[in-house]
């Protein structure tokens, strides 16, 4: 991979936890559960246009998908813990999503291929 | 029990977001894929995070639902195609990695300014 489509897709991955932590919880806050459904397409459908949609991450040749979703997972436990958020207990749901993505994946490649 | 719940709640959403979006994308390009953030990620985060499927103490760190959805997508090419397309995903995975790092980082680093009310 080119050092500058490198540079693009670290610059992906910080753009999706950065936008989430920021302005979900406001949306929430203003709109009630109606801005969880604002945010779901004023930030992750826009992020996903400019990650997905264009290609700024860009995915290994002949690499199983890589999707901005680990973004959001990765950045949202650093900023939690950054702001005092226990790291210890996030591990059973990190455990959680290991089980949880290991099983959905076998399910979507027995129909899917 | 909370365990259960958590695993269910990373699954679905990652079986829906891996098999369903691609196809709204196929339809209608760019456009569907913006609206299927919005019919996908929606309930799944009504479900998840906001009535609590998945389940976080106050004090916990924050595991989000991508986490899963991210994972979902590794393991169904995995599965599906084989062991050589999670090797040929790392580079990818590693550079999205630090990328999110970064981001999580600064975020928490302007909310504690934000909340301040300085510069």
């Amino acid at each position: 991979m080119e050092l500058t489509l490198m540079l693009a897709t670290v610059a992906g991955g910080f753009l999706f936890p950065f936008l989430i932590r920021l302005l979900w919880g406001k949306l929430v806050d203003n709109f009630g559960t109606f801005g969880g459904w604002m945010a779901a397409l004023f930030i992750v459908g826009t992020t996903w246009a400019i990650n997905h949609g264009t290609g700024m991450i860009t995915q290994g040749d002949g690499g199983a998908w890589i999707d901005m979703g680990f973004a959001a997972g990765i950045g949202l436990l650093t900023a939690s813990v950054v702001r005092g958020g226990s790291f210890a207990k996030a591990v059973p749901n990190v455990i959680a999503a290991i089980v949880g993505g290991a099983l959905g994946g076998l399910i979507l490649s027995f129909f899917l291929f | 029990m909370k365990f259960l719940r958590a695993v269910l709640g990373y699954a679905i959403a990652g079986m829906i977001v891996m098999s369903v979006w691609g196809e709204f994308v196929g339809v209608w390009g760019i456009i569907g894929g913006w609206l299927a953030a919005f019919a996908i990620i929606g309930p799944m985060w009504f479900m998840n995070h906001f009535l609590g499927l998945i389940h976080h103490d106050a004090d916990s760190g924050f595991v989000d639902m991508g986490l899963g959805i991210g994972l979902t997508g590794l393991f169904r090419d995995t599965f599906g195609v084989g062991f050589d397309a999670f090797t040929a995903a790392m580079p990818t995975l590693a550079l999205v990695a630090v990328g999110a790092i970064l981001g999580g980082f600064v975020a928490a680093k302007v909310e504690e300014s934000m909340e301040k009310g300085g510069n």
